[in-house]
């Protein structure tokens, strides 16, 4: 179901943000090296997200507001549908990922720079992002897990090995 | 399990909002009455041919983000009665 390039690019991305994360009162080289390779990554994700396959693509996945509060209500009544690639939820929880992953890195790169080094404004966008990710990763493995059970499926293994235990697959 | 998911998150922003202090450097300064003037500091960077680019306060410390006589990028922290360089953590 998902290509390797999906799942290469989640976990190298999961691991640049956990890095930069933790690195970001130092060592300088590891978070901006972390913080340049993750924008390479989301870039790519993103340029995937169009050109790539079925269940690679946003718009095979990303549902539409409407949809979204129906699944919500949905999950909320247990009477969710299974999805073969991502659900409505976690597909807005990788928007607001790659969008955040996109600004933290954007302000990051110019905050490296000549021209904006010490930047008020760039710096206070960065580390409101930058620390944004850790509500946002929580609820993101959070939402994983809680699918996993539902669904009985193992989220996590699917994203590794591409395949989904379930019968649908 | 939506417990466990609240849980989580509050966790998580609770670590998220910790002391905006980086904990860099600390300086034992005291009563900001008694701090030599941010202004003094700036005049005597420029004065070794620093371009300031921000002035403020972390850890006690005045920090300063400045490109050096060198057009090397800096963040230095200086204590504020002394206005002496004080070392931090940071791999510049």
């Amino acid at each position: 179901m998902w290509d390797p390039l999906v799942r290469g690019l989640h976990w190298g991305l999961a691991t640049c943000v956990i890095a930069a994360f933790f690195t970001r009162h130092g060592p300088e080289i590891v978070h901006n090296t972390a913080g340049y390779i993750a924008l390479a990554i989301a870039l790519a994700r993103i340029v995937w997200g169009f050109a790539g396959g079925e269940f690679a693509r946003f718009a095979n996945f990303v549902a539409s507001p409407r949809a979204t509060v129906n699944y919500t209500l949905a999950v909320l009544g247990r009477r969710e549908p299974h999805y073969l690639g991502h659900n409505p939820l976690g597909a807005w929880m990788i928007v607001a990922l790659l969008f955040s992953v996109l600004v933290t890195t954007g302000t990051g790169w110019l905050l490296d720079t000549d021209a904006y080094f010490g930047d008020e404004l760039f710096e206070d966008v960065h580390a409101f992002f930058g620390k944004l990710f850790a509500p946002m990763v929580a609820l993101h493995v959070g939402g994983v897990i809680f699918t996993s059970l539902r669904q009985k499926e193992n989220l996590v293994t699917a994203m590794i090995t591409g395949r989904k235990t379930t019968p649908d697959n | 399990m939506i417990r466990i998911l609240m849980f989580s998150v509050a966790a998580a922003c609770l670590m998220a909002s910790q002391a905006n202090a980086t904990g860099l450097a600390t300086c034992n300064s005291g009563p900001k009455s008694a701090w030599k003037p941010e202004a003094q500091l700036q005049k005597m960077l420029i004065g070794q041919g620093w371009q300031i680019r921000r002035i403020k306060e972390d850890g006690g410390c005045y920090e300063v983000y400045a490109i050096d006589g060198n057009g090397k990028r800096v963040e230095t922290y200086f204590h504020p009665l002394t206005l002496e360089v004080v070392p931090t953590s940071k791999t510049n």
